[in-house]
């Protein structure tokens, strides 16, 4: 069995076993829909199984739209309304422009959160919940400093430019950067790779033009942290320091093989797992507290952190234990700090 | 066929169709046989699919109805000159871009925005239509260089950011609705169908259009200027992708680079069913412009039924690949009939 399948396992059975509830009959059907078709997101199908199972809920469906494309993605939560879904767990494909959408889907009896990303106050998502991404770019980024010994030169590889998160992870990785008062210098920012055919191409071109320049890489998104990994690997430079992101396979091997100092670990299951857990909440009665202690980032106020942490080579074995341990502690936080239920 | 022979047909049937009796050309029509696809697609969606038939769902599918119709006439008006054009997309994504500029950045007044943005699609479509008769090459390696230029001149100077603070009549536009369920997106593409049809039927830039197409020589030799009317063709094409891609900013209430996907290639499928599956003819010289709305409804009604079948989305998108594919041999079928019939 896969190492992601057994974490998705053993997260799913501590947090049943956290909630405690077993909830028979709820109307909640709940659509977890991605931007658009992404590994990060894979997480996402079992957690709404998972909380189908373990909550009750009336369904927990993991949609994908068939492109990248915001149009899709709104066409796609239209239907998903009139089929009957009720609750929506949504990653925006824009962080403005998903908001009408969002507008017409509660104003025809939905609710939804913004999932992994946020949409831009004012919104009609009920808060948002993902990955605090500038903190953990510039976690990462502080510790790819570490290892590079406190100096050097850095290229940043990261996600779509039409992602919300990806400007909030280039300024942090830079703020980074700056803080070590010029002995680190960003030297290339290489944006709107995050699928194979472009991060193969332009991180390969780098890397044949720069590795005698470059002293670490910091990559804020999955699929440059996997091919950056693997270009590593094949040219055998130990030199070139990296901090990843994510949690596939190849990272987390190259990890244990010394070509990657680290990766900063994101939650994509806790936050479906947990956002579907919410939302069915909401739909029983419950309500936000007044005095939620929401965080806030630069589109919203109402922002809760799913969790970042980040492993090295010591925790690439145990690193499910972290996330889990992440998980149960936003959960217990859920029912407790943002929750108010009769 | 002359310019003449086009004066009074209807925008699908030509001259020699007039000699059929009006149950035959019914009956060859391809909008009759789209008005019976549609009929049977939605008695059986909305028998077997609940919520099919909800205000929200006509409401909806309504409104994409109207944008996708937007994007097939751009394309059907290059058709019409044996042409296509595979910038629409780009075309649309800049001017809507452009748009947002003006609205967020320029401080331009929202009426004078749009038709500046369509305008400027106009002005997009002329560089390609110009570069096509120029330089005699086919548009579809012109218009396959443009797209990639449009588009990568656009993530340049927009740094790929949404311009996303619009007048909020822009998203008011977009949520309008008639009776609780009738899309202003989908009245206003049938407006624009309307002026379209007219423009083919009693003008004689439209007439030209048509004769241009069927057989530039035959055109030439009769005094029609092809190679204007050629660009003539290409700067409407830009005009109506422009027009689309500001009914998707009214839409979103955003101009967002990635609306119609990478190079703006998202809207390649819907431009070329809706206009084949109504009947214009992919060699020239004929357009069915409400056969291209027709055609729009057709695909975005069995999508949407697909959709709430729960058929895979990836299905959804192989299921629209064989329905161009059997548009475009039903097309040559079509064509063979009415050159066969001596209707064309």
């Amino acid at each position: 069995m896969k190492k992601t399948t057994i974490h998705f396992a053993l997260t799913a059975a501590t947090l049943a076993l956290t909630a405690g509830l077993a909830f028979a009959g709820s109307d909640t059907k709940v659509a977890l829909v991605p931007g658009g078709p992404h590994p990060y997101f894979a997480a996402w199908e079992q957690a709404g199984l998972d909380a189908v199972k373990d909550f009750g809920i009336g369904a927990g469906d993991y949609r994908v739209p068939q492109k990248w494309e915001l149009s899709q993605q709104s066409q796609l939560l239209e239907s998903l309304l009139t089929q009957g879904y009720n609750s929506f767990l949504i990653f925006p494909g824009d962080a403005v422009g998903t908001s009408p959408v969002v507008q017409e889907l509660v104003d025809n009896g939905g609710q939804a959160l913004a999932l992994a990303g946020c949409l831009k106050d004012p919104t009609p998502a009920l808060f948002c919940m993902g990955t605090d991404t500038g903190n953990s770019a510039y976690l990462g980024t502080k510790e790819l400093i570490k290892a590079m010994g406190g100096k050097g030169k850095i290229a940043h590889f990261t996600g779509f430019l039409v992602d919300p998160n990806t400007q909030l992870r280039i300024d942090a990785v830079q703020k980074a950067a700056d803080e070590t008062n010029g002995a680190v210098t960003v030297m290339q920012v290489i944006a709107d790779i995050d699928a194979p055919q472009p991060a193969e191409e332009k991180i390969n071109a780098f890397l044949a033009a720069n590795a005698a320049g470059v002293d670490g890489i910091v990559t804020t998104a999955w699929v440059p942290a996997v091919t950056a990994a693997n270009s590593l690997r094949k040219i055998g430079d130990k030199r070139i320091k990296m901090v990843g992101i994510d949690h596939d396979e190849v990272v987390i091997k190259a990890i244990k093989d010394g070509f990657v100092s680290g990766t900063m670990l994101q939650n994509p299951y806790g936050q479906g797992y947990i956002g579907s857990y919410v939302l069915d909440k909401l739909r029983s009665g419950c309500t936000i507290k007044a005095d939620a202690p929401w965080k806030s980032n630069a589109l919203t106020v109402k922002f809760v952190d799913s969790g970042t942490v980040y492993v090295d080579a010591t925790q690439a074995d145990t690193y499910v234990d972290a996330m889990r341990g992440i998980s149960k502690t936003l959960l217990a936080s859920m029912d407790k700090d943002f929750l108010a239920c009769k | 066929m002359t310019p003449s022979d086009i004066t009074h047909t209807s925008d699908a049937m030509p001259v020699a169709a007039g000699r059929q009796s009006l149950v035959q050309r019914l009956a060859f029509s391809s909008e009759f046989g789209l008005v019976l696809l549609i009929a049977l697609a939605v008695v059986i969606f909305a028998s077997t699919l609940p919520g099919f038939t909800s205000p929200f769902s006509l409401f909806t599918i309504g409104r994409q109805i109207g944008i996708d119709t937007m994007i097939g006439l751009a394309m059907m008006a290059v058709i019409v000159t044996g042409g296509l054009d595979l910038s629409v997309g780009a075309i649309g994504v800049c001017s809507a871009m452009a748009f947002g500029w003006m609205m967020e950045s320029a401080g331009v007044p929202l009426a004078l925005g749009v038709p500046l943005a369509v305008l400027f699609g106009a002005g997009l479509g002329f560089l390609n239509g110009a570069i096509v008769v120029r330089s005699g090459v086919h548009s579809f390696i012109i218009t396959l260089a443009s797209m990639s230029i449009f588009f990568g001149v656009m993530i340049f100077l927009s740094q790929a950011q949404a311009f996303r603070t619009m007048p909020p009549e822009v998203l008011g536009f977009g949520k309008l609705r008639f009776g609780g369920l009738l899309s202003a997106l989908l009245v206003f593409s049938l407006v624009v169908c309307a002026a379209l049809s007219a423009l083919y039927r009693f003008t004689s830039l439209g007439r030209q259009m048509l004769a241009a197409g069927a057989n530039p020589r035959a055109a030439e030799i009769s005094g029609v200027r092809t190679g204007r009317i050629f660009i003539a063709c290409h700067m409407l094409t830009g005009a109506l992708a422009a027009i689309a891609g500001l009914m998707i900013t009214a839409r979103t209430g955003a101009a967002v680079p990635s609306m119609a996907g990478h190079l703006g290639q998202d809207w390649l499928l819907p431009a070329f069913l809706a206009p084949v599956l109504g009947g214009t003819l992919l060699s020239g010289g004929r357009v069915a412009v409400f056969g291209t709305f027709l055609g729009a409804a057709l695909v975005n009604i069995i999508t949407s039924g697909l959709l709430l079948m729960r058929v895979g989305e990836f299905w959804v998108q192989a299921f629209l690949g064989l329905m161009l594919l059997a548009a475009v041999l039903t097309d040559r079928a079509r064509h063979k009939l009415l050159q066969r019939r001596g209707m064309i």
